[in-house]
Order: structure tokens, then sequence, then C-alpha cells
């Protein structure tokens, strides 16, 4: 990684989307940190309208429904669940980049970088039960609607079950990344948003007896495991990105704290040189 | 013993890795004509119940479980390429550290599935059908990984703006015309013939091809960044 000199760049044009993004992609130094920012919310946005608009799996059904019911379950999705997955299992890989982004944000701390390593392995893991799996499970109950009922509930469960129940990941990968903000002297990001960290390991904790229950508050629908936990991940999702945005614009690639931001505009090119 | 040389050991395992995945690929009866996906759960148990491709698929499903992440060290070298690159940040050499845990993962859970449908084929039809269509599923559909570590290398390649590039541009129109062409595989659920079927032409042999044209193509320019690599070093040092 040796850092490129361009010189002075030229000024940002005014005018079109797609002059802008060429400016960016030939001049700007943080392009790098810029797609991958971009990455995550284009993603978010896209997760949604996947799981809640397309496949209709989110909010999630009952646990509680029959094997004649879950097949029905099956049915009315057929085409929603089959092109949903499908295109969730092609952007499903841009997590790598978007965990990257996120690891890099514990790299610009003043911490060990045994925080973003274990963030990023962490996060790569969390990709397969905590999303593709329902992937998988789904397409496999939709392309079949006559397969033995029995089994189609056995693939309904290990559908939610994986998606709603896979924990660990998340709750040790938030607790690395509150560690970390709260140790690091360079102030990448507010001391309060270690504590918002605490807050989404917590909603993996009051999930387990999803593991449990079929009916009521703490089943995998219910207004604990699903609820709050999506209010929370929804809040937290938000600012994270919104501290990130900050932080992109603060980034001097420098080692030691990151200076403060003077306006909500990033800086001139050309200007930034000197500094 | 220099650096660079271990990095040569680590690549030379590659052809001996490609050998032994064409091997198990060859041995795998459900691969050289693929399995239908419109066979019924009867012609599904018949295929494993049947004594001359049983062994064949316990044997080379082992193979694969042995040598699934055997591509790993050249995703590591490939890791080891992007971080000489003029980059302001290590976020694409992170990113393929990624793709490198996630896209053997997925293989290696297909192959689970293949490896318990056979290991007791006298089970119910419908239920070796199902490990069946998991494990095809898994194995086809799964192609999100692959997609990513082409595009995150070639936006690392076009980023790499130095008098020396590590990799020419070419390499990186090739990793975006393979990212394409793995885009159709991800449908498979949608038919059981044709070319998106699991193995129809867009599927089965277009993706699978261009899986083995980028390994060689990338063992290739890989071999090449080190050996310049490697020269360079021994310039520095004389």
């Amino acid at each position: 990684m040796s850092a490129a000199t361009t010189g002075a760049a030229p000024e940002v044009p005014s005018g079109s989307l797609l002059r802008k993004i060429v400016w960016h992609w030939r001049y700007d130094e943080k392009r790098e940190l810029w797609i991958g920012w971009w990455t995550l919310v284009v993603f978010y946005n896209l997760y949604g309208l996947l799981f809640f608009v397309i496949a209709r799996t989110q909010p999630p059904p009952k646990p509680s429904l029959t094997a004649p019911e879950i097949v029905q379950w099956f049915h009315d999705r057929h085409y929603g669940l089959l092109y949903g997955y499908a295109i969730v299992s092609i952007v499903g890989g841009a997590t790598a980049i978007m965990n990257a982004t996120l690891a890099y944000t514990m790299r610009r701390m003043s911490v060990s970088r045994a925080f973003a390593y274990s963030y990023l392995v962490i996060y790569a893991l969390a990709t397969l039960p905590g999303m593709l799996i329902m992937g998988v499970a789904c397409t496999v109950g939709a392309m079949r609607p006559d397969r033995n009922p029995a089994l189609m509930s056995w693939l309904y469960d290990f559908a939610f079950l994986s998606f709603e129940g896979t924990m660990g990941v998340f709750l040790i990968g938030s607790l690395v990344w509150m560690v970390a903000v709260l140790l690091d002297r360079n102030r990448v990001f507010p001391k309060w948003f270690g504590y918002l960290n605490l807050c989404n390991a917590l909603t993996e904790v009051v999930v387990a007896p999803a593991w449990i229950f079929k009916r009521g508050v703490f089943a995998w629908d219910g207004g604990i495991a699903w609820w709050t936990n999506m209010a929370v991940f929804v809040t937290y999702t938000t600012v994270f990105l919104t501290l990130l945005r900050k932080m992109i614009l603060r980034e001097d690639f420098g080692t030691g704290p990151l200076p403060e931001l003077q306006s909500d505009h990033p800086p001139e090119p050309g200007t930034r040189e000197a500094a | 013993m220099r650096r660079a040389d271990g990095e040569l050991i680590l690549l030379w395992t590659l052809p001996v890795v490609g050998l032994i995945w064409l091997s198990a690929f060859l041995l795998f009866p459900g691969f050289v004509h693929p399995m239908s996906p419109a066979m019924s759960a009867e012609e599904v148990a018949a295929f494993y119940r049947d004594p001359e491709n049983l062994p064949r698929i316990r044997y080379s499903m082992i193979v694969f479980n042995w040598f699934a992440v055997g591509l790993i060290p050249m995703l590591a070298l490939i890791v080891l390429q992007i971080r000489r690159m003029a980059h302001r940040t290590p976020i694409f050499s992170y990113a393929i550290m990624a793709c490198a845990a996630g896209g053997p993962t997925i293989f290696l859970m297909a192959n689970l599935f293949w490896l318990t449908a056979a290991f007791r084929p006298e089970r119910d039809p419908q239920q070796t059908l199902m490990f069946n269509d998991l494990a095809w599923v898994t194995f086809s559909s799964q192609v999100g990984f692959l997609i990513a570590q082409s595009v995150i290398l070639a936006l690392a390649i076009y980023l790499d703006r130095q008098e020396r590039p590590v990799f020419r541009p070419w390499v990186a129109h090739f990793n975006l015309l393979v990212a394409v062409v793995l885009i159709p595989a991800a449908f498979v659920g949608l038919a059981l013939e044709g070319p998106i079927a699991w193995d129809g032409l867009l599927s089965f042999w277009v993706r699978n091809t261009a899986i083995g044209l980028w390994i060689v193509v990338m063992g290739v320019v890989l071999g090449q960044a080190i050996t310049r690599q490697r020269a360079n070093d021994e310039a520095m040092t004389t």
C-alpha cells in the first residue's frame, strides 16, 4: 500500500451525477472509502426491499404454522422467494467490502489491529448462517411446491431459525467494535457509539429463546425477539452509516487523532494537499 | 530462503489442487452428465442407490471435502499483491480476505449435503431428493462471493495508479466478465430444465468453465507478478 500522489486535482464539476462520479473515481483520494460507504447504503436499502417487499420473509411468519399452512406459505410467495433470493445470492458477496470498510474504521483507531482482523473474520463468517442459508432453504422449498409437507416444514424452520437464531457472530462482533471505540484515542467515533454497540449485542442475547418458544413475545416473530431487535438494528445501522460518513469526511490518512469536521462538506481538493 | 520462495511454493500447489479438483469432478457421476433437476424423487434415490454410482459419489465428495479449501493460499497470494497496489487503505485486501473465507465454506456446505444424501441411500426418496436439492442449489446458486471477489479485484486493479501496476488492466476486464457470466446461476431455483436449470448451459457449463478459466488465468498472472516482484527484490538486495 503505497500512497499515490495525484498532485493538484481539478475542481469538482457541477452538473450531471455521472461527471461527478467520474471526478471522484479519478481524483478523490477517499474513493476506496466512498466505494465502501455507498456499497453499505445501497446494500441495506436493497436488503430491506428484498426481504420485506420481494421475498416477503420479513416481518417473519409464525413459527406455529402447521405443515399444510407452511406448504401454502411457500406457494403464496413462490416467485418472490425464487427471484428475491436469487438477487440476494448475487449481491450477498458485497458484505465483504462492507465489512472491510467497517474493519478499516478500527484500523484507523489507536487500538491493536487485532480488533479490525477479528471483526473482519467474524462478519465474513456471519453472512452464511445469517443470510445465505435462509436463501438456500427458501429456494429449495419454493422450487418444488409438491414436496412432502413434513420436509417443507423442516426447510421453513431451517430458514427462519438460521436467520433469526444466528446470534454469536453479531454478539461478539458488536462487542469487538464496542471495545475498540471505547479504547480509541483517535476520536474515530464518539464514545456513546461504543455503548450503542452494547445495545445491538444485547438484542442477540434476548433472541435466544426463539430456539425454544413457538408462540409469544420470545418466538422468532415475537415482540422481543423480532420487533425490538429490528428497531435496535435499524437505529444502529442508521447511526453507524451517518458516523462512518463523517469519519470519511474527517479522514486525513494519518495515524493520530482524526481532525474535527469544519462543515458538512468535504474539504476542497487541492487545499488538502497542503495540510 | 527468501519470502518470495515460500510464495512460489504456495503458487505451485495451485496446479496440483487444480488437477485434484478436475479428477474429483470427473469421478462424481452427477457432474459429467450433470443430474437433471427434473428427475423424480425415485430417480434421484435410484441414482444414489446404484452400486456403480455410490462409491464414486462418496470418494469424489471426500476428495472435495479435503481440497475445497485448497484455493485459499492462492487467494492469500492475491491479497499480498493487492497490498502492493497504490491504494490509500487496505480495504480491498481486507475484502478479498473476507471472500476467501466465504466461497470455500459454501462449497463445503454443498459437499456435506451430497455426502449426507449418499450416507444412507436407503432413506425415503423424498428425503434423498431434498438433500440432493440442497446440495445442488447451494453449489449452483451461491455465486455471491465469487462475483464479489472478481468485482473487488477488478476495482483494486483499476485504482492501482502507478507507473508499473501490479496487474495489467485486461486482468480487471477479465474479472468483470467472469462476474457477469456467474450471474445466471443464481436463478437455478426458477427452472427445472433449460439453460438456467442447474444442469443447464448457463448455470452449469458456462459457470463452471468460467470458474476453471479464472483459476488458470489468475494463476498465470499471479505467477508473473510474484516472479517480477522476486526479481525486483533480488535487484534491490545486490
